[in-house]
Order: structure tokens, then sequence, then C-alpha cells
């Protein structure tokens, strides 16, 4: 285990390295958050909605503050896999997956952590009707914080998924742009997943897009109570098992099929 | 049984082409990447692997460092089949591909090197004393905390194989390790190879194109062409019959013509001087030097051994290569 915790801890470390990235990230953020409430505010003018504004401009910050989280890719692996540079990562004596999430889920938290706390930051000190609330309550803050850590880890199986069909395919673009698509709708991004009808949302709260950001979210609002938590933490280690059973399946399954690109 | 035994060995590849005008479907081709090959290595034996671009090397060296799984055939390295129980398998190997990169990229060398003795699982004071060694020997000391991207291909290629050896694998493979090295870096590494399989015993499996590597360390060379083991055996044996030609360069005192030799002989104008190529066998050279010395006074004479990278070409065109 100490060996993907050095990778992990590793991998934080040479994230800090971008920090002209989480500025740039930073402001682009920001002004999309800014963007998406002034809507959200005229909408609401017209006509005003159940849900009160003030969770859904919570909700946006904190979509907008954890966005890194969702699309963080290591195009380090991309590149390795296009060229054969994996030859090296194979001959170690670890876990090719592990030794990747370890990576990826690094890369996602140091990532998402340079630009949510100077966003939050900035999120907080905005006038009335603008800004994030606080919590519900303590409880709700820690396990919602739970539910993040939890959902960081599914984003990682998730995209292990996607490099491991990379390595059939060589070139990861075609298929990201697809599954960005649906990440980026499913998991409240575009629009949050509290907007959409109820029959859908139904479904939709159950996919594992929605266990990444949504969930966290709305036990962070308090409009999921706390009891409603071991539920949603047993749908998102239903997922974090599923997903890193599959991701595994494939990678261990390619291995055996490997072609080392460029000689 | 041998450290390392190598029984009919197959791999083939799938090439797709690009679809030709008029034809539905891409054109695929198998390419039979190692053919039925055999061989044994020795522990501390230091082995060298030579054939043409695309002959099957690094085929082979990837399958017996557990990367690729073969097509047929069997292979079995200290007792153990590479691709099957990859993991211990590699724990005491090392393996240096010249082409690509295994320290990280944007931080500095001591710290990858840190992350691979985490992997390895090396003892923190096995750890220091081989890293100090190996940074002596391949004099990294001051480049510890570059950041691998700052450094120049030399550097960076000794880097690498501090690395690959961090772990004193007792099994090294050694793929092109002398690529884009100037004459320094390339001795000062031939050096170390070399002490590295004396003192401690670590077999060596070297693959190059560079036929001095091979000169300078190998006892014993396996030659693969188009999947193909060809040779096994002494370099010297393997040249000796292909090593059938000998060159002089001659310069008379000025104004001396070369006089009339036989057909067999080979001349080129070389400066003010003439190099001059023949075969031992059929022109002693005794009697080409009585020829010479009959025209007038020479000058400078030096006789040269044949080029081995010439004597390689002449192989490999004779093999059909």
């Amino acid at each position: 285990m100490k060996k993907y915790i050095s990778i992990f801890l590793m991998r934080l470390k040479m994230e800090t390295q971008y920090r002209g990235a989480a500025l740039g990230g930073i402001l682009c953020q920001m002004f999309f958050g800014l963007v998406y409430i002034a809507l959200y505010r005229a909408f609401y003018a017209g006509k005003p909605q159940d849900f009160p504004v003030s969770s859904l401009v919570t909700y946006v910050w904190l979509q907008q503050a954890f966005f890194r989280m969702l699309l963080a890719f290591d195009s380090e692996l991309g590149e390795k896999i296009r060229t054969g540079g994996i030859a090296y990562d194979l001959c170690r004596p670890m876990n090719f997956y592990g030794y990747y999430y370890a990576r990826s889920a690094a890369q996602k938290l140091m990532g998402s952590l340079l630009r949510a706390i100077p966003m939050l930051l900035f999120a907080m000190l905005l006038p009335d009707g603008w800004c994030i609330s606080a919590p519900a309550s303590l409880p709700a803050l820690l396990i919602s914080l739970l539910a993040l850590m939890t959902g960081l880890l599914c984003i990682c199986a998730l995209d292990n998924i996607t490099m491991g069909v990379t390595m059939r395919t060589i070139d990861p673009k075609g298929m990201q742009a697809m599954l960005n698509l649906l990440m980026m709708t499913f998991s409240g991004n575009i629009l949050p997943l509290t907007l959409f009808p109820d029959s859908w949302q139904k479904v939709i709260t159950l996919l594992p897009y929605a266990q990444l950001l949504d969930a966290p979210i709305r036990l962070y609002t308090g409009e999921w109570a706390l009891s409603q938590a071991p539920r949603v933490l047993l749908i998102q280690l239903f997922w974090l098992a599923a997903l890193t059973g599959l991701g595994l399946f494939i990678w261990q399954r390619n291995q055996k099929h490997l072609v080392v690109q460029g000689g | 049984m041998s450290y390392i035994s190598v029984r009919d060995l197959s791999k083939s590849f799938t090439v797709r082409k690009k679809r030709e005008k008029g034809h539905l479907l891409r054109e695929k081709t198998q390419i039979q990447a190692l053919q039925n090959i055999s061989f044994d290595i020795e522990q501390g034996e230091l082995v060298g692997y030579i054939g043409p671009n695309g002959a099957g090397k690094s085929t082979t060296v990837k399958i017996l460092s557990g990367i690729l799984t073969p097509d047929s055939g069997s292979a079995a390295v200290g007792g153990m089949i590479p691709w099957k129980e990859r993991k211990k398998h590699v724990k005491r190997i090392g393996v240096v591909f010249g082409q690509r990169s295994q320290l990280w990229w944007d931080v500095p060398i001591i710290d990858s090197y840190s992350l691979l003795r985490d992997i390895y699982r090396i003892p923190e004071s096995d750890y220091q004393k081989r890293l100090s060694e190996l940074t002596d020997a391949l004099d990294l000391g001051h480049l510890l905390r570059t950041p691998l991207r700052l450094l120049s291909l030399g550097q960076r290629m000794r880097a690498e194989l501090c690395g690959s050896l961090l772990h004193s694998p007792e099994l090294l493979f050694l793929d092109e390790p002398t690529i884009g090295l100037d004459a320094v870096s390339k001795l000062a590494l031939r050096d170390f190879l070399k002490e590295e399989n004396e003192k401690k015993g670590t077999t060596i499996l070297l693959t190059t194109h560079d036929m001095e590597d091979i000169a300078a360390l190998c006892q014993r060379v396996m030659v693969l062409g188009h999947g193909k083991k060809l040779f096994d055996g002494a370099l010297p044996q393997l040249l000796s019959r292909y090593d059938t030609l000998r060159t002089v360069h001659v310069r008379y005192d000025g104004g001396i013509n070369l006089p009339a030799l036989p057909d067999t002989c080979l001349i080129e104008q070389d400066g003010d001087g003439h190099k001059i190529t023949y075969a031992p066998e059929k022109l002693p050279t005794t009697q080409l030097l009585s020829l010479l010395q009959s025209a007038g006074n020479i000058r400078e004479l030096t006789a040269q051994p044949q080029n081995i990278d010439h004597l390689i070409a002449a192989m490999y065109k004779e093999m059909d290569l």
C-alpha cells in the first residue's frame, strides 16, 4: 500500500507546480458561476420555484469550485498509451491499475483544492443572493465531505475505464468527448439535477455521475436530510465497487493483448 | 536448467494498412516478430543481442520482462514465467528502454528515485548506499535536484540507468542504452556496465546497434533477423567469416604514382594518398608491400582493421536481412 501512497503524494506535489493553470481555472469558473447565477436569478424573478434560490446559488458555486474533479485528465497516461511509454509502468512490481488510480486521485484532489479554496472564499464574500450559504449543519458538512471523497474515488474509477478502452483505441479523444457530455449533463454541472423534472430525478440521481458532486452538494445544502445519508453513501459505494471492478477487469484483459506502440 | 531458458518462442503482430483505392476493407497483415526462438543464458553472462531494425530484439526483451505475452512457446527466468508471474518476476529485473523515459518529467530526479525506492520496497539504508554508489559511478551527484526535463540527453540516459539499477536487479535488460550518447558518456557507461557485470554478477542482455558496445562488452552475441535466430556464439567467431578484407593507406614522396596492382584490389584516392582494399587470401600482404615499395619511396603507410559496422552490414546482406 505504501507504494500507492507514495505515488499519490508525489502526484499531489507535482500538481502544486501548476499554479498558473489553477489561476486560469479559477477565473474561468468564477465567470461561469456568476453567469449561471445571474441566469437563475432572472428565471426566479419571472417565476419563483419551490427550490429556494439560495440553495441553487450554493449548488452552482460548489459545482464550479470542484469542476476540476470532473475534468482533470491524466494526459501523461494518454501520451504513454499513444507512444508506448507504458512499457515501463508494466515492468514495475505493482498493480498497473492501482498506479494510475493513485495518480489520478492525487491530480483531482490537489487540482480541485487549489481551485476550490480561493473560489469558495470569493463566493462567501459576495453580497446576499449571490453568495454561497453555510452548510445545513455541522454533521451535514462532515457527511457531505465524506460523500465528496467517495465521489472523487468514483470519478477516478470512471476515468480509468475510459483509459482502459483507450488502450484498445489508442486515442482517447472521441470517447472522452462523448463521455464528457454525459458527465457534464448528469453530474448537474450544466443544469443542477434538482431542476430536472421529478420523474427524471428518480432515475438520474441513481446514475454514477450523480454520485460525484450532486449527492455531496445535496447533503451539504440539507436538501437531503441526514437520515438519507446512509442511503446516499450506499449508492455511492455500490458504484465505486462496480466501476472499480469493471475497470480492473478491462485493464487486466488488456494486459494479455497488449501491443507496445512505437517499437 | 539455465537461468534464462527460452524455447520456441513466437509472437506476431497485426498491422493495419491504409485502405487501397477501390477496396472496401483495410488490409491487415500479420508480422511475425519472433519465430521459434530458443536460447539459454546462464547467470552472470553478458550477452549482446543484435540484428537489423525490426528483427524482433525489443519484442524478445518485452516478453522476457513480462510486458508482452507470446503467442506460443515457453520462457523461464530463474524458474518463473515472466508474463504469468509478472509482479514477482519484475522485482528482480531492471529494464532500460533507450528511447523511453521512466522518470517523472516535471519533478527532480531524486523524487523519482524515492518513488522507485517505495515501489521496490528497498530498505532505506540499502537505498542510500546504492544511490551514492550509482551517483558516483554515473556522475549524477550534482543533478539529483534538477527536474528531468532540464537534463541533456546524455545526462538523462545516465539518470535512467541509475533508476533501473536502484533495486540491485539480478538481471538487466538494456534496450539500446547508448542511443544518442557522446563518446565520453558512452565509454563511461560501458565501464560501468562491465563493472556491474563482473563485481555484482548481474546478468545482462544488451540490445544495441552500436557494434563498438558489443565488441567492448560481450563475450557472446546472438544475431536475430526476421524473427529468427541466425547466430549464437563469440563475436570473433562471427566476424571471422566476414572479416576477409584489409585496408592500407599509402602516401609516397611527392609526384610518385601508384604502381599497377592486381584487379582484385580496390583503389580509392584519399587526400594526397591512396586507400587500397585487398583480400589477403588472394593477394598476400608481403606481395602487396613489395609491389608498393618497388614504385618508390613510401612516406607513410597505415594498416586499418575492417570497420566492424561494415562487417555486420556485409553479414546482414549475406543473410538476406
